[in-house]
Formats: structure tokens, sequence, C-alpha cells
């Protein structure tokens, strides 16, 4: 059996590209299974989707705890989570990056397979929506499944859904992730701490789930607590202000629905803090001056 | 009347919650809350807004917050009105629940609150359907629009039934204030909800609230979007005060619904048939409001004969 774990964000469609593979995988004569962890991520959350592929019928219905292969739709997780937990000796790690294998730290030595599929998907889709791409450097990773298959399956499954042309364009998209892919190995050096996690015995919950604003060992917990939770990896584009242009009208700083444009009223000023900014794009589009740029968050 | 420079500094909604980005009901929330300010306690109903805002043990509000199901805004707020009155506190109570949670499984509990005239803050947070659940269709739905449950398919494309008029319904309960705001109109909104704040008695604000992934549309898009559809008569902006009813903006010139319809991916299948019966609905909407006919090039085309709400599936199932 070869188990797949696919780390994504809402809206990149990583629990497409469990089912595309699963289904490529059902092309070439095998038994395969594909289902999303459910919870209730929004778009730009870490989310995570499992195939699982066999030879024979598959009875496990389980998350996929121990990967032969995990895929990784964007870099940006690799900050706050451990992608490589639980990967079998020798299995590999195939992920949507910029950097070269030998410049990505996982925190242990593996193959590692990288290509860049946010611009291939921009170039070919011109939507950062990476699913397809990624899966044309797992074949390629793993050889699993062969690159024919993938595209049958591709244009089967977005065909469908989509129609044809769509299906065609994300078929050229695995097909070019595919020959851009390079392999090598991952470093080994940081060392990811678990994040930690406020686990109160049932005595100290407080009765109905009340909280007061408190801190414990995890962080802050209760009102207001949410800003421990850094939404800065959700962005693919963050806003540059140009303060010359600016004439401090504040309309960005009202829109931004995250309220991460923060007012620094004794200074007259505005300061945009980029843990939390998911670079939706509304300060840019309703800047009445066009004081404000979207360029990639992570170049 | 306060403006946007005049509005506090302090986040009493912060940030690290999570809406998808571009969220036009965390864009709408952040604001209202800005202005009721810290003497306010909160209570949302099963939605979006209860997800991304608090996820235990975490919370994004810095204000008393309160949930417990999905039909009972109307309930709740009224138990924490009495409550805090009992013990002689001066705060506001607000409930903020989705249209699912207003047009229909909150109505009667709202309708109750409002006939009782409680001392609260009702505000229906419309993005036209189920969104927490993953996009069904609700009262709130614009004709034409697709949801999972009314798809688009060979037969049928996408909702056959006309948004419900929930600003009449709240309105006839004859309670001290309604008003319907657009959060890419801020100083109506901000006026809007001040007003509210120092009314007594059932106040309903009625707002706006893009989905991103709901309306299929791009997220930079979400003011824009209101806009268009203030400028198209898809959404008016007005108030009931004590049953005068007052239009607070007016835009200057109409323009074809088609316009609001393309920027949205939820109605871009819409045939012309579709949209010409949406542009009579709204045509007429917009005569009523207004008291005076629509853009020319836009409403003077031969109405279809049936009545706006008499589809053919209607007639299908019911005869003519
Ligand atoms: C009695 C009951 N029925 C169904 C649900 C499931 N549910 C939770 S949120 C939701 C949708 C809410 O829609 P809406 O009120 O429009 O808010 P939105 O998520 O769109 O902001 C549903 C159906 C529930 N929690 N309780
Ligand atoms: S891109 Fe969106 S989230 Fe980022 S600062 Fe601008 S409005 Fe706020
Ligand atoms: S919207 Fe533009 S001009 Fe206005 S404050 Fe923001 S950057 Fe400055
Ligand atoms: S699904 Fe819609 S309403 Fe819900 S968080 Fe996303 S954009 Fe906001
Ligand atoms: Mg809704």
């Amino acid at each position: 059996m070869f188990e797949v774990r696919f780390h994504g964000r809402g809206g990149q469609g990583a629990v497409m590209a469990a089912e595309a593979l699963a289904e490529a995988a059902v092309i070439e004569g095998n038994y395969a299974v594909a289902f999303p962890f459910f919870g209730a991520e929004r778009r730009g959350a870490p989310v995570l989707a499992f195939t699982r592929i066999d030879s024979k019928k598959i009875y496990s219905k389980t998350q996929v705890y121990s990967p032969d292969c995990v895929v990784v739709l964007d870099d940006s997780l690799l900050d706050t989570i451990d992608v490589v937990a639980g990967l079998k000796p020798g299995g590999s790690v195939v992920i949507n990056s910029r950097d070269k294998p030998e410049d990505i730290d996982l925190g242990i030595s593996v193959k590692t397979a990288v290509v860049d599929a946010t611009s291939v998907a921009l170039e070919i889709l011109k939507a950062p929506i990476t699913n397809t791409a990624i899966l044309g450097a797992f074949a390629r990773a793993t050889g699993v499944i062969k690159l024919e298959s993938l595209e049958e399956a591709i244009k089967r499954r977005f065909g469908e859904k989509l129609g044809e042309k769509v299906a065609e364009r994300n078929s050229l998209a695995a097909r070019t992730a595919y020959g851009r892919t390079v392999i090598g190995t991952s470093k080994g050096i940081k060392k990811l701490e678990s994040k930690k996690q406020w686990l109160p015995k049932y005595q100290e919950l407080p009765a109905g789930g009340s909280l007061i604003e408190g801190k414990t060992e995890a962080g802050l917990i209760g009102p207001g607590s949410f800003i421990e939770n850094k939404v800065s990896g959700w962005a693919t584009f963050r806003p540059l202000r140009d303060r010359e242009k600016c004439t401090m009208c504040l309309l960005c700083w009202f829109y931004c629905p995250e309220g991460t444009i923060v007012r620094i009223s004794d200074r007259g000023d505005l300061m945009t803090n980029y843990d939390y900014c998911k670079g939706c794009g509304v300060c840019a589009n309703e800047c009445p001056v066009d004081a404000i740029k979207m360029v990639r968050a992570r170049a | 009347m306060i403006t946007i420079k005049e509005l506090p500094d302090e986040n009493l909604f912060t940030a690290g919650h999570t809406a998808c980005p571009g969220c036009g009901v965390a864009m709408s929330i952040r604001n209202a809350i800005r202005v009721l300010g810290k003497d306010t306690s909160v209570y949302v109903p099963a939605s979006c807004a209860v997800v991304f805002g608090t996820t235990f043990p975490y919370g994004a509000w810095k204000v008393p917050f309160f949930h417990t199901a999905f039909e009972n805004t109307g309930a709740c707020i009224t138990g924490m009105q009495a409550a805090f009155e009992k013990k002689g506190k001066k705060v506001t109570a607000v409930g903020f629940a989705g249209d699912g949670g207003t047009y229909d499984i909150g109505l009667q509990s709202m309708s109750g609150a409002a006939e009782r005239n409680e001392d609260v803050i009702y505000i229906c947070l419309d993005n036209e359907a189920y969104m927490n659940t993953g996009i069904q269709r609700s009262g709130g739905t614009p004709f034409g629009a697709w949801t999972t449950t009314t798809p688009v398919g060979t037969k049928v494309q996408g909702n056959r039934r006309f948004k419900k008029n929930l600003g009449e319904i709240v309105a006839a309960h004859e309670i001290p204030y309604y008003a319907t705001l657009s959060i890419g109109h801020p100083l109506d909104f901000i006026r809007k909800v001040e007003k509210a704040k120092n009314i007594k008695g059932f106040r309903f604000l009625h707002m706006f609230t893009p989905c991103i992934p709901g309306w299929k549309m791009d997220p930079a898009k979400t003011v824009e979007v209101t806009k268009r559809a203030v400028e198209s008569g898809m959404w008016t902006l007005y108030e009931v005060e004590n049953g005068e009813k007052k239009i607070t903006f007016k835009p200057g010139k109409m323009k074809s619904v088609r316009d609001y319809l393309m920027m949205q991916g939820r109605f871009r299948h819409m045939s012309d048939e579709d949209i010409k019966k949406l542009q009579m609905w709204v045509c007429k909407k917009w005569n009523l409001h207004y008291k005076e006919k629509g853009a020319p090039e836009v409403c003077e085309i031969v109405p279809p004969e049936e009545h706006h709400a008499v589809t053919e599936e209607h007639r299908e199932m019911h005869g003519p």
C-alpha cells in the first residue's frame, strides 16, 4: 500500500488533488481511496487530504499517519507544521517551493522534490491554484503513477466539473511541473516544536466553557486571544503602501477585514502588520489614489 | 455624526480570526463593534461568524461573547438584556445572526423579540445563503443565484425564488428602528450603527455582506460589489424610524443589474431571459423605494407577462 498525505490551505484544491491521484491509480488498474480531513477551515487555513493506493482492496479508513509520501502545496506551512511527522523510512516529500531541496529544512534529511507550482499555476491557470501542478511533481518524484495516467485522471475529474478547456489547462500544468521538478535531499537541522496546546483537566474547565481573558503555557486564551493565530501564510500577495502618495483617507484601515492595518493616531500614520494580512487585496482595490500595490508575499 | 477619522483605534474584534480573505461579514462585524464600543455584549448563533470569530479556547471578540444554538438569537439577546437590567448594568445586548439564522430558522425568535420591543440590537449579516455549511439557499438568496441546493442544470438554473422582503417583515412589527447597511458606504454605515446605539427598544440593522466562496468572486472586490449592488438597485439603503421610511442614499444613475451579476460566479450562468426577469424585479423595487422609474435604458423593456414571483416551475406545480 502506498499512502499519501497532502498538506494544503483551504481553496488550494488539496482534496481535488487527492482525488485526481486516486483516479490516476485506478486508471492504472489499482485500487485507491481519497478523502479530506474535515474541520471548520475557511479559505487559506491549513487543511489535510489523503490518498491510499494498493493492488488489493483497501479496507483502512483512518487518516494517514505514516505516509510514504507527503505533498505540501504551500511551503509557508513548513514554518508551523511538522509535515514529515510519521513519514515512513525511505519516504519522500514533494513541496511547492521556489527553493532548492538542499535549502529546505524539514528537520530530517529525506528525499525531497520541489517545483515552483505557484508560478506554474499563475502562468497557465492564471490563478494560484497549485493542485494539478504539484501532482506532476509527485509523478516525477515517486514514479507511483505515470504522467499519462495522471493527465487522463485530471481531464476526467476537472472535465466533469469545470469543462474541457479548464481540464486541458490543468493537465498542461501537471506536465509543465513534471518537467520543472528538481529532486534532491532536504536539510535536517531544525527542531520543530510541536505547537503547544492548552489541555485543561475537566476540573479546570470553566462552567459552560466560558473563558475570561487568560494566559496559559500555550499562550493567550479567551477574549481577544485569536491574535495568537498568525495568518500571514494564507497570503499569496501582500500590500505595499506608498507613503508619498497616501492621503491618509483611512479607507483601507476601515475596510481591512482583518484589522491588520493599524492606525497610530498620535503619529498620524498607518502601519500594516503582515502577521495578520491574508492578502485579500481589498485595501489596494479601494485606495482612491492607488497608493497600494499588491506584490508576491514570499519572493 | 462620526466620520471614519473619529472612529476609535482599538480593535474590539481582533486580527487572527479565520474568516476567508476578503470576507464581507468580518469587515462588517469589525466596524459595527468599533462603533458600538466596549459596553456591548454579543451573541452569535451558528454561522460562519461563530466559527471564524471563536474557536475554543480562542476568540476574536474583546467584548463579552455568548453562543448557544442556531435559531434563537432573538430569545438569547432578550435574556441577556434582562440579566443586565436586573444587575443594573448599562450594557447593550447585540445579536449578529446570518441570513439563514434570520430569514428562515431564527425568524420566529426574532419576531417575538421585535413584538415585545425588547431593548436590544439585532444585526443580520446577509450573505444570501447558508455559507458555514457550504452554500445552501436561504430566503435571502436572490433569483438566479447558484447554490448547492439550487444547482445549475439543463432544466433549472439556479434559485427560482426572489429574495424575501425581510425589511417589510421586520418593519411591520412597528419597531423603533430598522435600517439596511452596506460596508461600501462607510459614512451611512457608521451613522446607522451609531443611531441604533442611541435608540431604545428593538433595533434591527440589516447588513449586506459579500461572501467570497459563496458568491464565487475575487476577494479584492468585496467593497466594490456592495457599491455595485446599491447602484443597480439590488440593495437599497434606507431606514424606517418609528414607521417612517427614509431613503438614506440614492445612487446618481441606475446601473443595469447585469453589471452587478457579472462580477460574481454564482450568477454567470444566467440566461438573458432570467436576467431580464431579475431586472424587472429590480425595476419594480426601484420604483417602490425611490418613487421613480429606473433608468430608461435599463427599465423600459417589455416586462415578461407573468407576475414576477410566478416562475415556470411554480406553474408546473400549481397551474397558472
Ligand atoms: C438547528 C440547526 N440546524 C442546522 C445547523 C447547521 N448549521 C450551522 S451554521 C449553518 C448555516 C448558517 O447560515 P447563515 O445563518 O446564513 O450564516 P452564514 O454561515 O451564512 O454566515 C447551519 C445550517 C445548526 N447548527 N443547527
Ligand atoms: S490585503 Fe487585505 S488583509 Fe491585507 S492589509 Fe490589505 S485589506 Fe488587510
Ligand atoms: S486608502 Fe490609500 S490613501 Fe487612503 S489611507 Fe489607505 S493608502 Fe492612504
Ligand atoms: S464562507 Fe463567506 S461568510 Fe464565511 S468566512 Fe468565508 S467569506 Fe466569510
Ligand atoms: Mg448566510
